[in-house]
């Protein structure tokens, strides 16, 4: 049952950073549509064969997005937070088991226990300076250079990418001590990645 | 002890954690973390620098190609177009002998065009060559050691992913590297083409015959591959030609790979899901692994490791030949338990400035472009060496009948030819150099 939210909360989280990604994918697609087509609407060729046509084109604003970067940082750094879940409760890791698959099964799993808890304890310290991070760029109301918004709503996007990163991994650190502890596996390697 | 005791000693710290399945990003975020907080004697200036250090390297424009050249891989995919560039080399090269392996590397070589990744093509063209060499008699090991190898040109032909990031690294043109990229990955193409040839030769049996194609046909198969040659044009032209920056290259291919799929009915809102889990995966992965290598190399350069090495190699008046030969062989050894993009990320810090002092006789540019070619195809042959290349393991576990250990044997042929490759590269650095301007 928990199980199947955390899994689902990972999912879910996962899409909403594909769609973020897709549409930045969308909006630069855009922005060098516009430029290109701005250079050929001030190009010599196009103002002598149809100067009026460019001039509308043009002052429809015809045109890369303005500040399209900085939406795309923003964005981005998101998607990537909201990336995280899915990596954890699948253990989507790179690590290296050429020494540790030697040993005996009860320590491999007190060893992904220890792991995982660590882990868990590392995402949740990245959110929280991730907050204080956001609480300092409020407090002195910094803004993007083109586009003015305030870089907090940025932060706190990644936070609330953070934060679910971090309630993946306290449970995936506790699934794993439960796991040590009565020798049941609850959760596979790499399960859920496949669907 | 003092500071540069301290980050002398984070090298066996690192190592122990790794080597206990620690993941590499996370003992690395662990050892610059605990490493930065004993220099400075408290956690205060750790603490400090992560308030804005995961937003900043998560939100690295550069970086942003990343998970854009991995849907763009995914997407083209779903759109057919590794099924299309098998059918095409095959039409070609499927009656020789071994020639359906030839045609399986030619395939990989074509998807290393518009494919960043070592893993996705080994996977990606598994799936769709694997089941035609078995139909043609070709023996397991001997099929998975091909496509194991064959999956390393995704890398070393661009685009790809690990050469980005040596580009963000060395601050270096990424450009520019796709472009010196370029012949050696197609040295390597050849190169296990001939591997192969050789591989049937010893062992006949290996192999089995396949009619040959009529050349009628062979064009129509070769007709469908127009949109790999357009996405490869449009991305890899475009960036060179400077029309946009490689992050907008990368969304252009993957929104050009979207439409191809779309139109041949690849992408559907359940493949649509898909992709996004598999860039999800294996982009959340990289970047932790970007984000413990920066924290690690921060605490690094904050104990002077990096300038007491180069100092030391440059005073002891070392043949610039001889350090390079001996870190292309480290990268060789480690190579063969770690991923490349850790192995580049860990190390390149601390290696990109001895290297960077020494005199080869090129411009400090060109250095940097070389030496990166070289570590890219140093570090790719420990994916395909045992015990560990994961691109064995990738293959090996779409073949349930082979076992391991034929993998192994038929890979050595693999492995010689891009040995062989390597010195050849060190020997005349003008072949990487040549399409530079």
């Amino acid at each position: 049952m928990l199980n199947n939210f955390m899994i689902g909360l990972a999912r879910f989280s996962a899409i909403l950073g594909g769609i973020v990604l897709t549409l930045l994918i969308v909006l630069t697609c855009v922005s060098i549509t516009g430029r290109i087509l701005n250079g050929w609407m001030h190009s010599d060729f196009m103002e002598s064969l149809a100067p009026a046509f460019s001039q509308w084109m043009l002052s429809l604003g015809i045109g890369p997005v303005n500040g399209d970067f900085e939406l795309v940082e923003s964005g981005v750094a998101f998607a990537i937070f909201a990336f995280i879940p899915l990596c954890q409760i699948t253990s989507g890791h790179a690590s290296v088991g050429i020494l540790t698959d030697k040993l005996p099964e009860r320590v491999q799993q007190f060893l992904r226990m220890v792991v995982e808890l660590i882990f868990a304890a590392v995402l949740v310290l990245i959110a929280q300076r991730l907050f204080a991070g956001m609480s300092s760029k409020m407090r002195y109301g910094e803004t993007t250079f083109l586009l003015q918004f305030p870089i907090w709503w940025a932060y706190a996007a990644s936070f609330a990418g953070s934060v679910v990163a971090a309630i993946v991994g306290v449970y995936m650190g506790l699934v794993r001590t439960y796991e040590f502890f009565t020798g049941r596996i609850i959760i596979w390697d790499g399960a859920g990645a496949e669907h | 002890m003092s500071t540069l005791e301290i980050g002398i000693a984070s090298f066996p710290a690192l190592m122990i954690l790794i080597f206990l399945r620690v993941p590499i990003g996370l003992a690395m975020f662990l050892v610059g973390l605990i490493g930065l907080s004993i220099v400075t004697g408290s956690t205060n200036v750790a603490f400090a620098r992560l308030k804005n250090e995961t937003f900043t390297t998560f939100s690295s424009y550069s970086l942003t190609i990343v998970p854009m050249f991995l849907l763009m891989g995914h997407f083209a995919t779903l759109g057919g177009m590794s099924t299309a560039l098998f059918k095409a080399a095959e039409g070609f090269l499927g009656h020789r002998k071994g020639g359906v392996a030839m045609a399986a590397i030619g395939a990989c070589a074509g998807f290393g065009a518009i494919c960043g990744s070592s893993l996705a093509t080994a996977a990606t063209m598994g799936r769709v060559a694997l089941p035609e060499l078995k139909r043609y008699g070709y023996s397991g090991g001997f099929s998975t050691a091909t496509l194991a190898a064959g999956g390393t040109l995704g890398i070393l032909i661009p685009p790809s992913v690990v050469l980005v990031i040596y580009a963000i690294l060395t601050e270096q043109n990424i450009a520019k590297l796709f472009l010196a990229a370029f012949i050696p990955g197609i040295i390597a193409a050849l190169g296990y083409v001939l591997a192969i040839s050789v591989y049937v030769r010893l062992y006949p049996d290996s192999a089995g015959t396949r009619p040959r194609v009529p050349m009628k046909e062979r064009f129509v198969l070769l007709l469908k591959v127009w949109p790999v040659l357009m996405v490869f044009g449009v991305v890899v032209g475009g960036i060179y030609r400077g029309w946009f920056t490689p992050t907008e290259g990368a969304a252009v291919g993957a929104a050009g790979t979207a439409v191809i799929a779309l139109i041949n009915g690849g992408l559907r809102w359940p493949t649509l899901i898909e992709s996004f889990m598999v860039t999800a995966r294996a982009t959340a992965m990289i970047f932790f692994i970007v984000l413990g290598a920066g924290f690690y190399n921060g605490f690094l350069a904050l104990t002077q490791v990096p300038q007491e090495l180069s100092n030391f190699v440059v005073s002891q008046g070392f043949s610039p030949w001889v350090v390079l030969s001996l870190v292309l062989v480290f990268y060789l050894i480690f190579g063969c338990l770690m991923d490349s993009l850790s192995m580049i990320l860990l190390t390149i810090p601390i290696f990109f400035p001895v290297i960077s002092v020494l005199d080869f006789g090129l411009s400090p540019e060109h250095v940097a472009i070389w030496f990166g070619i070289l570590v890219l195809i140093v570090v790719e042959v420990g994916l395909i060496t045992p015990p560990v290349g994961m691109n064995l393991f990738i293959i090996n576990a779409m073949d349930r009948e082979t076992p391991m250990i034929e993998t192994y044997k038929a890979v050595m042929f693999f492995v010689a030819s891009d040995l062989v490759r390597v010195v050849i590269l060190v020997m005349f650095p003008a072949i990487t150099l040549f399409l530079l301007p």
